[in-house]
């Protein structure tokens, strides 16, 4: 077999330039041989879905994951309250509300259970059916480097922030709390007969939907908030949002909203100071074949 | 290449014989191997297309009493019933429900994954590879057949000075340059993709039935928006057979870096096929961690 040429890899003093190279080559030859060794005991095994940057930056302050958790849950809505009608569908909200409260229930004790003192890059599913609406919530659970089990799942906070942003947030004194969810789901009223039909020919506002596109949005992200000062937070960050109409209603428009609640944990707020980089790659300017044509 | 496996197709070998390498890997992480000591040794691929056959009936023994999950194994596997709190209503009453898996699914992928897989190490072993780095597998259905297609394809390399592999197999992994390069540094050396699936069948009872088409079970402990508990089970069940079947096959090592996809193929009035897909690197430490400092947060000026 013919390898790729030598590069600056070859150099007689086996380096590439600049010390770190020379040192991942060694670390790449010493983790080869490792395998030849026998494997750990079970007890040492984690399961985690977060990327080795997002490991790393964890463990630069003292945290590491230990186990892949989830947490799902769904809950029927009764034939017929989709048809049309007036206010908020009260049943698809609660719905919501208690299938995002029950997921968030199961990933706490499977969080506890597993020896986490939290939960990060909590990935947020939610299907919302004629008849049902479910919630599943998948992330790593993470605690302090050998920190013993909470004693007990009320103690264990998940958040959908990355590894990364996990780390800023500690960095300047702050702490996740939990998630915080709101969803409101809205009839848009009928348009009267007579209003249809001058409507018509007109480029106008339809003012029952963007009415109840406020309603909606307005009590999501009030249940949202409450939910966050139900937990003492100071406030919600990376909050995300789904807005529209529902595929099989046209006349219900859905809000909901779902983000982690934080609070400040230091004595004040740490700034973190960040150093401006300047990149010095030049952007990559492409030809545009048209142009060649004078079209 | 004077130990060609028999059943290596002679096109692969002829490829693997003919001196120059070939990769899936992109500039930068080409740039980055080199870097570490791993020279491409040519690009290996494996396929398995599996006709999925008779979905066989799996019933479990059912406990009776009132309405709730009986929690019971049947062929070593998962399963709850459900039995109906109604009584006789009709003939057509679905007077009993159950979850279960169905490890005949199960063992279909994993034969069909594991042959691709072993058909790529193969070809790898062939070409004197010490592990298969930037690995990317897939599986899609060819046409509407029922068949399904598994695709394993990667990049064979050979560590400069490296030992053998270990049992003679190489070593395999998903990432690839950098990602692959700070995975050694952290301390961990890959030992071999995991990938598995679970499947759970929901075989809907009639409170189930009645909540997911979002009528009234007529029975108070189970009201209308109330949680549809067997689905739900089933949904936790599906998650937690995969990450104990992964966990099976680590050993002590750890997964890295995993991805979790579930899939529902709803069959109506409540009936379900639950899947789950857990695969990641199985990653062995070599050395104790040694923490990189705190990161400086930087702002880039563009």
């Amino acid at each position: 077999m013919t390898g790729p040429a030598p590069l600056a890899a070859d150099r007689p003093d086996g380096s590439a330039g600049d010390a770190t190279h020379g040192d991942i080559r060694k670390e790449m030859l010493a983790a080869a041989r490792s395998l030849a060794r026998s494997a750990p005991s079970p007890a040492a095994a984690m399961t985690s879905d977060l990327s080795i940057d997002e490991e790393l930056t964890l463990h630069s302050i003292g945290w590491e994951p230990i186990e892949l958790v989830y947490g799902v849950s769904l809950h029927s809505i009764p034939m017929g309250v989709w048809n049309w009608g007036q206010g908020e569908i009260t049943y698809a909200s609660s719905a919501f509300a208690r299938s995002f409260a029950a997921a968030t229930d199961r990933i706490h004790h499977e969080c506890a259970r597993s020896g986490g003192h939290g939960v990060v890059g909590v990935h947020v599913e939610r299907t919302v059916d004629r008849h049902h609406i479910g919630v599943a919530l998948t992330g790593t659970a993470v605690r302090p480097v050998g920190a013993k089990k909470l004693p007990t799942a009320d103690s264990v906070f998940v958040s959908d922030l990355s590894g990364r942003d996990f780390t800023l947030l500690q960095g300047s004194g702050w702490a996740p709390l939990g998630l915080a969810a709101g969803a409101s789901f809205v009839y848009a009223p009928r348009r009267s007969m007579g209003m249809a039909m001058k409507q018509t020919s007109q480029n106008v506002e339809l003012t029952n939907f963007t009415e109840a596109m406020y309603t909606a949005r307005e009590s999501a992200m009030e249940r949202m908030q409450r939910s966050a000062l139900a937990m003492r937070g100071t406030g919600v960050v990376e909050v995300k949002v789904t807005e529209g109409p529902m595929e099989f209603a046209h006349h219900a428009v859905g809000f909901s909203a779902y983000g982690t609640v934080i609070r400040l944990v230091a004595g004040q707020h740490r700034n973190l100071a960040p150093r401006m980089v300047l990149s010095l790659d030049d952007p990559v300017r492409g030809v545009e074949a048209t142009a060649l044509r004078g079209t | 290449m004077d130990d060609v496996p028999g059943d290596l197709p002679e096109a692969a070998a002829r490829r693997f014989s003919e001196g120059a390498f070939t990769s899936g890997l992109t500039v930068p992480d080409f740039a980055a191997c080199l870097q570490m000591g791993l020279e491409p040794a040519g690009y290996v691929q494996g396929f398995c297309v599996m006709k999925w056959g008779s979905w066989q009936f799996y019933p479990g023994a059912g406990a009776y009493g009132g309405y709730g999950p009986s929690v019971g194994s049947t062929h070593g596997g998962y399963s709850e019933s459900w039995q109906c709190p109604h009584g006789f209503v009709s003939a057509e009453h679905r007077v009993w429900g159950q979850n279960y898996e169905q490890p005949w699914v199960e063992e279909a992928w994993a034969n069909g994954f594991t042959s691709a897989y072993e058909r790529l190490i193969e070809e790898a072993s062939a070409l004197g590879a010490h592990g298969i780095v930037g690995l990317v597998d897939t599986s899609a259905p060819l046409g509407d057949l029922g068949v399904l297609e598994f695709r394993v394809q990667g990049t064979a390399v050979k560590v400069r000075d490296g030992p053998p592999p270990a049992d003679g197999r190489p070593w395999t992994t998903y990432l690839a340059g950098q990602r692959l390069a700070k995975l050694i540094e952290a301390g961990y050396m890959p030992v071999s993709i995991a990938a598995t699936v679970a499947s759970v069948r929901v075989w809907a009872s009639c409170i189930t039935a009645y909540l997911t088409e979002g009528t009234n079970p007529g029975w108070t402990s189970q009201a209308v928006g109330a949680e549809i508990e067997q689905t739900a089970r089933a949904q936790m069940a599906v998650r937690r057979i995969a990450r104990e079947r992964v966990r099976s096959q680590l050993g002590g090592d750890s997964l890295h870096g995993a991805s979790m996809g579930t899939r529902e193929r709803e069959l109506g009035e409540g009936d379900a096929d639950l899947e789950c897909i857990l695969r990641g690197n199985r990653v062995r430490r070599f050395k104790e961690f040694d923490p990189m400092p705190a990161p400086r947060p930087t702002v880039r000026l563009s």
